[in-house]
């Protein structure tokens, strides 16, 4: 029988191809922070503009997702923004007007839009 | 486990058993140290912190009551800093305490008065906001007064632990705890059942039992009335605590005289109802074997356990005898055949029943128990209220010459003297039974199995060769542990008995307090009053209820045969399920 | 904006010894010679845990590690990775330890660059509904190392090696918890195999302004049922329960969908990834008292009853949930267990202090720039916490005091701002680890009126049990009221001693010993502002409302817009000249405070 430890090599190699087949090596990632904090603070009509973006806005070649709290309590709802090849670019205080213009400069055209960084 | 550590109290060396708490060990070695939440028949609560200890090396004051032993243990109990500590605590027990000793119910009998003087409390350091309450007084049988609460938990746990009921709990955080019924209803509308065992176990006047003394008092200056009061087994064997006695004194001649000076007119025995119950009860039990009616045969003497059964048991019901409580009976008696015989309208005759129990005043206002639209009790007062009624009225109780009872509902059998002990009314039944069974007498009436205060105790006796098998429940709790055997072994016990409160009726939520040297329902207290009832019986030539004449003369000229048709009518009742309101089911779920 | 790349440095203790200052130098100056120092932001991080390897350099984006590195390297590493892009193959070395992807992911180094992530080393990085986020970042992969090769006690060793202690707040050694829980039963009977025993996770986050299990528990759900898990194995029980706030929606719904997900690939329920172990986790939502957080009371509010304290001994580990031995963590703990057995304890001992191990997840908050949830190595400094992390006192205020460890702990004045966190320096300062709250508080505040506040918290949430917590908090709150209103004299300072250490020693649980906390640590930090409502009737910081006078000052232009607001007149004044304020009739409102222009009115 199989040991516990390969099992979960198995499992493991299993969740990275479906994370890859969700479009994981998209040549850009944005990851919306989705905690309690983050919700309070906006982030579900973030997300609900990248959703829209990535279903209806044409948007593609992006890989969204939420992700927990990293403790930036005064600078929600934050947004992340991995570029292959890119350091990470993270936003704070994002509110859908904003996030928009996320998708339209940076996701669209690949240009970082410094005010919102958090350095 | 009999093993023995080396510990040192306040400096001195002590070889004692490990097996136990410190203050187990410290009791044992001569230190009492002060507590006030403890008591030995309850779970440690560890919560009024008054019975604090220094042990060297921990940091925190430990509470004695909850501590376990280890070897060469260092305990202090009596260092400057724990002496302040303790009384600080007590102090603020005070500051949020009503300051009206003077006018309380338990003036000269409260623990938290007598620790406040022990601790030498002279005047206050942080008096502040107190609470304030309203009193619940929509019980029949028990009043609860929150103000003066001092949150020990006693209560709380009796309630659960011993009874089984769960009535009270606390609510509400910090300073707004409060001990109250579920969703703060009124008493009388939870699960209650007036046990008051909850009045014998605190430590101020947070409970006590709905006085009706000024009512009684009341009817006995009216001339126009004529006043029937009646004595429970148990009031006689505990009353003179109530004067300082030690307990275990049966005061039954001084209290049939103090009623008359009080200003009754009769003053009759409940041991005679008692008797009537035996006979009609051993009759019916008899007749359920015979003609294979419902068994177990459950007894039906105790008021608490009436309303427990209905609210938790309804299942048992059938099982339940029809006969009512030798109270309810006696009453009965009272007002139709007494009146008849007296030649009084029973509307101008007051029923007054003496008792060991607050329940009874709940039963007292059964509807079931009414007799031709009548109350069959109109009053019952517990020993406590009669104790300071006599007091009150300048009676000298201890230096009285001791009466007897009046004629006819005065003469009782030593077994309705037993009555008051828990197995009592089994053993008093068997003794009839048997007779009523084999045509033969008893010779061995003595049924050591089913006494002492085991919380279940279980006998047999074989009648012509049929074996019967009896159970015997004493509190409440144990009654529910008992009656989940029933329920799941119905053929297991033929015959049950339960009591509702611990001991039986000498132990009765309406009792005297329990001596400043002692604790409430210590143990040894009462099996002195037990030792009281049995030697009573023991001292009586007649023992068996049947044998009564004044009972046999009551069948001849009144009643005529058990189970008759006037018995039915005067001295058997019925019972019908009660919804418990405001707590869970007792299911658990599991994980 | 993140710069091109960002140099950490490790200045932990073993880096510091093998000379990581050289190395800055070196850097620092090599970065001039090649006119990189805009682009390039070196950062010192708490120590990285491969001692062994030091000095470490970690360069990213990239994730490049660098080991023994000596001054001579620095040129090769700026002049080939800086400058070329090419990492110096020479001198990187492989890690994976799980911890240090954080870093590999966020560039916001000065909040990040003093922290160290172990129990939230996935939070804000994975989906924390996707199991398969988790397992791609080896997750359940501690499980079944320890399925295929540790024995329980195996398991127990390797958490006592780690030197982990209890995050809830008391500190106690984790591994030897485990190892008095897998003992017990066995002690009363000799089958202790067959012996029912509990697997509980304290998720009871009371504390005003705590939120770091709630954070934890949304960010990475299942780090925490893998450490249950495994402590399950490892003292034999079968079934687990996550003791969570109802006020908790978000992470309840999170840890049901962790838990549904974990059962669906055999992580929990019958025969563990084909082991002969199995462990089942449940639920139990509670109702928001903040006294649950106490082991006996929580674990009284599992079984049905009313959430209060029992006395201790016998402890949980002897008996606990129905009578039966239980082992009770709290969320942190759990999370760090995964870590300790795939990095081994023997790493997790090299991070924090001698006798504090590991890291620590504060939530701060209060008057600090950088609000938020932080997770130090231990021994990191207050001062690096709220300066470095926290980025210091907002709007150039100044430090007042920090208060660690929730409403019960200490507050602590400037003179220990380089006191290390850990549980026996905080203590000795005054003050405790708590389970992780850190408020900072500035010249804005009043002392007296914040040891009020959290009194009258703990006062409320006091379970009512115990006479010293229930009345003798009731007293000391009365007390401070009382000071507060400026009708406090100098005996009750004394009484409040009195009372308070009294309360600590003598009370039945966790809270109480810990309420007056607050209080006493005031009284000692900061006596002279009790003194001065006391004797001068005055509040320095303004706050106690009934000490204040309001009063116009010369700069007054005689607007009237004071004389207007005022409810209850009590400003006089004609126009263009200055008014007063009659303080008889003054009820300290501060409506003509806000509405004059010219800051002509002033608090005193």
């Amino acid at each position: 029988m199989a040991k516990p430890t390969d099992i979960i090599k198995k499992k493991r190699a299993e969740a990275v191809s479906r994370i890859i087949s969700k479009g994981y090596l998209s040549s850009k990632r944005v990851y919306v922070g989705m905690a309690t904090c983050e919700i309070a603070a906006g982030s579900k009509e973030v997300m609900e503009v990248f959703k829209n973006a990535v279903t209806k806005g044409g948007l593609t070649d992006v890989y969204l997702s939420q992700k927990g709290c990293a403790g930036r309590c005064n600078l929600e709802p934050t947004v992340e923004v991995i570029e292959v090849g890119k350091n990470p670019v993270r936003y704070g205080k994002i509110n859908p007007e904003k996030a928009q213009q996320i998708i339209d400069k940076h996701l669209k055209k690949g240009e970082v839009i410094k005010e919102w960084v958090i350095d | 486990m009999d093993e023995k550590v080396t510990i040192t109290i306040n400096g001195k060396p002590y070889r004692v058993d490990l097996d136990q708490t410190i203050m187990e060990a410290a009791d044992s070695c001569g230190y009492h140290i002060p507590r006030l939440c403890y008591h030995p028949k309850l779970s440690i609560e560890g919560a009024c912190r008054v019975c604090i200890v220094e042990v060297e090396g921990m940091k925190n004051y430990i509470a004695s009551c909850a501590y376990p032993l280890f070897d060469g243990m260092k305990i202090h109990t009596n260092t400057k800093e724990l002496r302040q500590a303790r009384r600080d605590i007590v102090e603020l027990l005070l500051d949020n305490h009503p300051e009206d000793c003077h006018v309380c119910e338990r003036d000269g009998n409260c623990e938290l008065q007598r620790l406040a003087y022990a601790m030498g409390i002279r005047h206050r350091h942080f008096a502040g906001e107190r609470k304030h309450y309203h009193k619940d007084l929509s019980s029949t049988s028990v009043i609860r007064d929150p103000d003066k609460c001092i949150l020990c938990g006693r209560c709380v746990r009796m309630c659960s632990e011993i009874q089984g009921v769960n009535a009270l709990g606390q609510a509400g955080r910090g300073f707004h705890t409060v001990v109250m019924p579920a969703y703060d209803m009124p008493f009388a509308e939870s699960v209650c059942t007036t046990c008051g065992q909850c009045i014998n176990v605190c430590p101020t006047a947070s409970f006590v039992e709905k006085n009706y003394t000024q009512e009684l008092f009341a009817k006995l200056n009216d001339d126009s009335l004529v006043k029937v009061a009646q004595i429970a087994p148990s009031v006689r064997a505990a009353i003179g605590e109530g004067f300082g006695l030690p307990p275990g004194r049966n005061m039954e001649g001084q209290t049939v005289a103090a009623l008359r000076k009080l200003g009754f007119n009769y003053v009759f025995d409940t041991q005679f109802s008692a008797d009537l119950t035996i006979v009609e009860e051993a009759s019916e039990f008899l007749e359920r074997v015979q003609e294979k009616g419902k068994l177990p045969m459950i007894t039906s003497c105790s008021s608490a356990w009436m309303k427990y059964m209905e609210q938790f048991y309804p299942d048992l019901i059938e099982n339940i005898s029809t006969c009512k409580s030798p109270m309810s009976m006696g009453s009965a008696l009272i007002k139709t055949h007494f009146a008849e015989q007296i030649k009084v309208d029973p509307k101008n005759i007051v029923s007054v029943a003496i008792m060991c129990c607050t329940a009874k005043k709940y039963e007292a206002q059964r509807p079931e128990l009414m007799v031709n639209g009548m109350q069959a009790t109109d009053i019952v007062v517990v020993t406590r209220e009669l104790v300071w009624m006599i007091k009150s009225a300048g009676i000298d109780f201890l230096n009285i010459t001791p009466e007897e009872f009046d004629s006819p509902l005065g003469m009782s059998s030593g077994a309705g003297t037993i009555f008051g002990v828990t197995g009592g009314v089994m053993e008093a039944a068997l003794r009839t039974a048997y007779e009523l069974y084999t045509g033969e007498t008893l010779v061995d009436i003595e049924l050591n199995s089913i006494r002492g205060f085991d919380g279940i105790k279980v006998g047999t006796i074989t009648m012509d060769g049929k074996e019967i098998r009896v159970a015997v429940a004493n509190g409440l709790g144990n009654a529910h542990n008992l009656l989940e055997i029933v329920r799941k072994e119905p053929d297991r016990y033929h015959f049950v008995e339960i009591m509702g409160c611990p001991g039986g009726c000498i132990g009765g939520g309406g009792q005297p307090y329990a001596a400043a040297n002692s604790i409430p329902l210590d143990t040894d207290c009462l099996k002195a009053r037990a030792e009281a009832l049995y030697s009573n019986d023991r001292k009586k030539t007649i023992r068996r209820s049947h044998d009564n004449p004044e009972i046999q003369r009551l069948y001849k000229e009144f009643l005529g045969r058990p189970l008759s048709k006037k018995s039915h009518e005067l001295l058997h009742t019925h019972y019908k399920p009660h919804e418990p309101r405001g707590i869970a089911s007792r299911k658990i779920r599991a994980i | 904006m993140s710069k091109e790349y960002i140099i950490t440095i490790c200045d932990g203790t073993g880096c510091i010894q093998k000379g990581n200052a050289a190395i800055r130098k070196a850097l620092e100056q090599q970065l001039k010679d090649h006119n990189l120092t805009n682009d390039v932001r070196i950062n010192l991080s708490g120590c990285l845990g491969m001692c062994d390897k030091g000095p470490i350099v970690v360069i990213n984006p990239g994730y490049t590690i660098y080991g023994n590195v000596t001054p001579a390297d620095i040129p090769e590493i700026v002049e080939e990775h800086l400058v070329r892009g090419q990492p110096v193959a020479r001198l990187a070395i492989q890690e994976d330890h799980l911890y240090n992807r954080f870093f590999r992911i966020f560039g916001d180094a000065k909040f990040f660059g003093k922290q160290m992530r172990i129990a939230l080393r996935n939070c804000g990085i994975i989906d924390p509904e996707n199991i398969d986020d988790y397992l791609s970042l080896r997750g359940y992969e501690a499980l079944a190392k320890v399925l295929t090769d540790m024995t329980p006690k195996q398991v127990i060793e390797e958490v006592k090696l780690s030197g982990l202690r209890g995050r809830g707040g008391a500190g106690f050694p984790t591994g030897v918890k485990w190892q008095l829980t897998a003992r017990a039963g066995s002690l009363n009977s000799p089958r202790a195999a067959s012996d029912e025993k509990y697997v509980i996770c304290n998720a009871d986050e009371g504390d005003p302004g705590a939120f770091m299990d709630r954070s934890a528990i949304e960010g990475d759900p299942h780090t925490v049922l893998e450490g249950m898990i495994i402590g399950g194995y490892a003292i034999g029980a079968k079934q687990g329960i996550v003791y969570i706030r109802a006020e908790y929606p978000l992470a309840v719904r999170r840890l049901e969908k962790a838990i549904a997900d974990a059962r669906e690939h055999g992580f929990i329920g019958k025969n563990i990834l084909g082991s002969d172990f199995s462990f089942d986790i449940d639920i139990r939502l509670g109702a928001g008292a903040f006294v649950c957080g106490e082991e006996t009371a929580l674990i009284r509010s599992i079984e049905g009853g009313r959430g209060m304290p029992r006395p201790r001994p016998p402890y949980p580990s002897v008996e606990g949930l129905f009578g039966k031995p239980t082992l009770i963590n709290n969320v942190e703990t759990w999370a760090n267990i995964p870590v300790v057995i795939l990095d081994s304890g023997k790493w997790f001992s090299t991070i924090g202090t001698e006798r504090s191990k590991g890291t620590k997840v504060f939530a701060l908050a209060g008057k600090v720039v950088n609000t938020g949830l932080i997770e130090v190595p231990m021994g990191t400094t207050l001062r690096e916490i709220i300066y470095d992390i926290g980025g210091g006192i907002p709007d150039n205020k100044e430090f007042k005091a920090v208060q660690t460890g929730g409403p019960s702990g200490g507050c602590l004045p400037a003179k220990y701002l380089d006191t290390p966190v850990d549980y026996e320096s905080l203590a000795k300062a005054g003050s405790i680890m708590g389970s992780g709250g850190m408020i900072v508080i500035d010249q804005d505040s009043c002392m007296v009126d914040i040891a009020k506040f959290f009194l009258e918290f703990t006062q409320n949430e006091s379970c009512g049990k115990c006479t010293p917590c229930r009345e003798g908090t009731k007293r000391m709150l009365d007390i401070l009221i009382k000071i507060t209103e400026g009708k406090g004299e100098m005996y009750d300072i004394e009484n409040l001693k009195r009372l308070g250490s009294m309360i600590k020693k003598a009370s039945l649980c966790g809270l109480g010993q810990s309420a007056p906390n607050p209080v006493l640590s005031t009284i000692l930090n900061f006596r002279e502002e009790y003194e001065e409502h006391v004797k001068d009737k005055k509040c320095r910081a303004g706050v106690c409302k009934k000490l204040l006078t309001y009063e116009i000052t010369d700069k007054c232009v005689g607007c009237g817009a004071c004389k207007k607001a005022c409810p209850v007149a009590a400003i006089t004044g004609t126009a263009k000249a200055k008014h007063v304020i009659d303080q008889n009739k003054c009820i300290k409102c501060g409506a003509c405070f806000s509405k004059c222009k010219f800051d002509a009115i002033i608090k005193k």
